[in-house]
């Protein structure tokens, strides 16, 4: 990975995170909504080699933790972020990938999705976070899963064509 | 992969894992390493928030209708132009409006109380990704908020101010299922505490096991040492169901807040507490039913024609 391949990846990282802590935040949509942050991590790692997705999980969960909204420990997004993008890449990189095609691409996305959010909940209580009724837990698992599953295939293009541009164009050079 | 690329990837997963375990680390036992950082990064985000905010306000509930647009005929283009102008020009006013009517109600909330406050605009919704309940208003430390403060809705309580920066707020809502509040009932002046889960419920327990309490009766907040976090008297909401499972130590209730937390718009902190406890001046007035007016009629049976 080159400087001027981690220089303009971080820049989209923050840009991302941007769009997600302005833009989407506006809305109160139901069932919890989504996180274009997750999502857009998730996608990257299936497409990374697993270091680079431990990289990428780890810069997308430091952003997590930089956010006002979100709650817990510092660090704990990170950790989460980081074991999950691991994972998906573990499962999805190489000639024996997990996920074969588009459609298993958008599938591992909502249970990496529907993974992240498991991990917060069960750090949750050792770290002393707070997470609500267990209905509302459940409204707003299955929640998020919809609106991943719903928001993936329109985004995959995009972040495979920008993820095709930066690393690709990269190794090439 | 080769074994000396295998080894080289455990070895940074191994260095990612030990950094967040000591950055969660640090975090618990008090040392904000990257507090600095996370400011900074609010103020980077809180300009974007404010035009975000101000771009997507009349539009936020109105995705459904975008839809209708594309049809074919200049006409129709031209008819569907003015009248999308049109309702965005009314869906501006509908939400000024809204925003005026939970403006006054606040006022008249905090008038009555004697409290002193600052009106602030919401810019931005907390995530639920981390299962927090949070809102970023657009005033900050430059218009005198300051953490722990008390933020009101039109209706009552809405949380309290967890962060502040020079510009922007971060409110912790009453939903928050880390939100804790000193309560006492209005009639029977018992005290709780009241615990956030997530929505528009709550948990009451009370301290005394001994007496009762109702469907129906209104919770009001109990002031806090120099009215932080909590300023004494404001409306919380009322108790839907009673827990009454025996051998319970703290008799428990479910409550439900009289503050919408999906329609926030705009919110008032409290700057400062009224000079004297406003005891039940807040309580919200129960509906009056209006007498529905009965009409009778006398049928006179007129006589039938003889034959």
């Amino acid at each position: 990975m080159s400087t001027r391949q981690i220089g303009i990846s971080s820049l989209v990282f923050l840009s991302i995170y941007i769009v997600q802590e302005s833009v989407v935040a506006q809305f109160r949509l139901p069932g919890g909504g989504f996180s274009i942050l997750i999502i857009f991590a998730l996608s990257w790692a299936i497409m990374s080699e697993r270091e680079i997705a431990a990289v990428m999980g780890f810069s997308a969960g430091l952003l997590m933790d930089l956010s006002q909204n979100t709650s817990g420990p510092f660090g704990q997004w990170t950790l989460i972020m980081l074991l999950a993008c691991y994972s998906i890449s573990f499962l999805g990189y190489g000639d024996d990938n997990f996920f074969g095609g588009a459609l298993g691409v958008v599938f591992s996305i909502v249970l990496g999705n529907l993974l992240v959010e498991l991990l917060f909940l069960i750090s949750a209580p050792l770290l002393g976070v707070s997470v609500g009724s267990f209905t509302q837990i459940l409204f707003i698992l299955f929640g998020t899963s919809v609106w991943t599953l719903f928001l993936t295939p329109i985004v995959l293009p995009i972040f495979a064509r920008l993820f095709r541009t930066i690393f690709q164009a990269g190794s090439l050079a | 992969m080769s074994r000396g690329g295998q080894s080289r990837t455990r070895l940074l997963l191994v260095i990612l894992i030990v950094t967040s375990l000591f950055l969660v680390t640090l975090d618990l036992r008090g040392v904000k390493l990257l507090d600095n950082l996370k400011q900074g990064m609010q103020n980077v985000v809180s300009p974007f928030q404010r035009t975000a905010d101000t771009v997507f306000s009349p539009v936020k509930g109105f995705f459904s209708d975008i839809s209708l647009l594309g049809r074919s005929g200049s006409q129709i283009e031209k008819l569907e132009k003015e009248n999308a102008a049109l309702k965005l020009e009314l869906l501006e006013r509908q939400d000024a409006d809204v925003q005026i009517e939970q403006l006054k109600n606040i006022l008249d909330l905090a008038g009555t109380a004697g409290y002193k406050i600052v009106n602030a605009k919401v810019i931005s919704q907390g995530s639920y990704q981390s299962f927090a309940q949070t809102v970023m208003i657009g005033s900050g430390s430059n218009a005198g908020i300051a953490q722990n403060m008390t933020v009101l809705s039109e209706y009552g309580i809405a949380g309290i101010v967890k962060e502040v920066y020079p510009n922007s707020a971060l409110i912790q809502l009453a939903s928050d299922p880390a939100f804790r509040i000193g309560v006492r009932i209005v009639n029977s002046q018992q005290i709780g505490f009241l615990t956030g889960r997530g929505e528009r419920s709550a948990v009451l327990q009370l301290l005394d096991n001994s007496t009762d309490i109702n469907q129906g009766d209104i919770l009001m907040s109990r002031g806090s040492i120099a009215n932080r976090p909590f300023v004494p008297g404001v409306p919380v909401g009322y108790i839907t169901t009673v827990d009454n499972s025996a051998g319970t130590i703290a008799q428990s209730a479910t409550v439900r807040y009289y503050t919408d937390f999906s329609k926030l718009s705009v919110l008032a902190v409290v700057v400062g507490g009224p000079s004297t406890n406003p005891g039940d001046a807040l309580v919200p007035q129960k509906p009056r039913p209006i007498p529905t007016p009965t009409v009778t009629v006398f049928v006179t049976p007129t006589p039938s024609p003889s034959n």
